[in-house]
């Protein structure tokens, strides 16, 4: 019973506090919120840029080989067999000269093209689709040894483009993580040094409490409650922000950036509200009792 | 609220207790003496002689440089931290600036203690209410320090210290910012508090109310004890009985 009655001196105390010091806390929850809807935007960008880079790591991970003309169908199915049985490779797929060209036909862009050739000079093609993009090097070695494939244009590996894209992706990553670094010290620094003011206002009462018996933990826990519940708005305002901002600046991403695959994600809402919260919290008592740890020392 | 009970245990006691500050200064040297349960023992001496370091030594705000200090059969030098809000729990503390919350109202002061413990409602309701009516305050607990004169201010102070119901009671200069005839009023809550079987060591300047009390007196000079007289006046008294230390 003793525990739930401190628990709620530290509560009531916090906020009474909180409103006591009102020009403080506002200037604290800003400037937390601010550098939350900072990281926020950082995750939702990363969150974009992730869909974009997981749509063509999907496309590129899917090597074709072209079959050339004169290849018996034996020798086709012995390499796709020779392929599949390879670890690094999800699927193998045959696609007959003829499948190619009604795909072919099928695009209405290429309807005047068609009238004009004779024949079927697209060649047989080898699906190939790999686990990983590091793979897909190995499989384009195999393929241009191979007798069967087509000697002018043997595949469509594009090996910049794809090592190109896995060295922007660790960059985006580590630079993300870099700012994401450097908000949270900036973070526990405001905090810090909000709660300190506080403790200033308070050393009185700070003084009384040490002198009549209270533990270290009775005086510090309202400031740190002060500080979670300072962390906390400011992420629910952080929040309420970027949701604000996230739909329409899809919106208008997919209107203007037709080509590239970028869409609204409820989950991604759901994951950015745990981290924010969660972050802002963890902000607010890591802050809060780095702020009060000198202070309360008995 | 206030029962004696004597058995003349030492509550006190310093065992040739050095104290010295980072510059070099010997705040308290060589200091030796024992304080029975429920005495009254007044510590006089000039300002700067040493009364204070032994009072925050008492109240463990600092720890001896040498030899060993007991309050409560408890070796303050060795005391860990986590054991001392037990230890300030048993000690009263009265100081000469009141040193109440003025955002607070006289009971709310008086239940801060009680408080911090995370006693329930109604047991701080009736803890501060003895408090308050042995102080003489039960008829102001609703008022804020700013309403009261400076004798009720101390006699909250006294009334928050009590509300513990502590065996020790430590007051630091308590008449220091008050006229005689208020110094007089809070000396004698004192001396009834004291009757009740509560120790009570009191750092004083004031000569009337040591004289007129005729209880013991420790004098202090440069940081060592100079007189302990058991019924001893302000001022070093030949007539008076007790035994001197030099």
């Amino acid at each position: 019973m003793k525990i739930i009655r401190q628990l709620a001196f530290a509560f009531a105390s916090a906020w009474q506090n909180f409103w006591r010091n009102l020009a403080v806390s506002v200037a604290a929850v800003m400037s937390i919120a601010l550098i939350l809807v900072l990281a926020g935007t950082s995750l939702l960008l990363g969150h974009a840029l992730g869909q974009v880079l997981d749509s063509y790591r999907h496309r590129v991970s899917v090597l074709t080989i072209s079959v050339a003309d004169k290849t018996p169908l034996a020798s086709v199915y012995d390499f796709g067999g020779q392929l599949q049985a390879r670890p690094e490779v999800v699927s193998v797929r045959f696609i007959t000269k003829d499948e190619e060209m009604r795909s072919f036909a099928s695009d209405p862009r290429n309807q005047q093209l068609i009238e004009q050739i004779e024949g079927n000079p697209l060649p047989a093609k080898i699906e190939v689709t790999v686990t990983r993009l590091d793979d897909i090097k190995r499989i384009d070695a195999l393929a241009r040894q191979w007798r069967g494939s087509d000697r002018t244009d043997p595949t469509d590996y594009k090996g910049d483009f794809i090592s190109n894209m896995v060295r922007l992706s660790t960059w985006l990553t580590i630079g993300g993580l870099g700012m994401l670094a450097v908000l949270t010290v900036a973070s526990v620094v405001i905090v810090t040094n909000t709660i300190r003011t506080a403790v200033y206002h308070r050393r009185q009462e700070i003084e009384l409490m040490k002198l009549v018996g209270a533990t270290e933990w009775f005086v510090r826990g309202p400031f740190v409650v002060e500080g979670v519940m300072t962390g906390v708005i400011a992420a629910s305002l952080a929040l309420g922000v970027l949701l604000a901002a996230y739909r329409p600046f899809v919106q208008r991403f997919q209107a203007e950036l037709f080509f590239l695959p970028l869409s609204y994600d409820p989950h991604f809402v759901h994951v950015l509200a745990q981290d924010l919260l969660g972050a802002g919290a963890a902000l607010g008592a890591v802050g809060s009792y780095v702020g009060v740890r000198r202070f309360v020392r008995l | 609220m206030l029962a004696p009970k004597f058995n003349n245990r030492p509550v006190i006691s310093f065992q040739r207790v050095w104290k010295t500050y980072p510059n070099g200064t010997d705040a308290l040297r060589n200091i030796s003496f024992t304080v029975p349960e429920g005495d009254l023992v007044f510590l006089v001496g000039a300002s700067g002689a040493g009364k204070s370091s032994l009072v925050r030594l008492l109240i463990r705000e600092e720890k001896p440089t040498r030899g060993r200090l007991f309050v409560h059969g408890q070796d303050l030098g060795s005391l860990r931290r986590r054991h001392l809000p037990h230890f300030r729990r048993q000690v009263g503390l009265v100081f000469q600036d009141f040193k109440l919350l003025p955002r607070m109202t006289v009971h709310e002061n008086v239940a801060f203690g009680l408080q911090a413990l995370g006693e329930s409602k109604r047991v701080i309701a009736l803890q501060v209410g003895l408090a308050l009516e042995t102080v003489g305050l039960a008829g102001m607990a609703q008022n804020y320090p700013n309403e009261l004169s400076g004798g009720e201010q101390q006699r909250v102070a006294i009334a928050r210290a009590l509300v513990h119901e502590p065996p020790l009671f430590i007051a630091d200069e308590p008449t220091g910012n008050l006229d005689p005839a208020t110094a007089w009023e809070i000396m004698e809550v004192f001396l009834r508090i004291n009757a009740a079987g509560v120790t009570v060591v009191m750092a004083t300047h004031n000569r009337e109310i040591v004289d007129a009390t005729q209880r013991r007196v420790l004098a202090i000079e440069r940081g060592q004890i100079v007189r302990d007289d058991h019924y001893g006046t302000y001022h070093e008294d030949h007539s008076a009985a007790g035994f001197r230390l030099r």
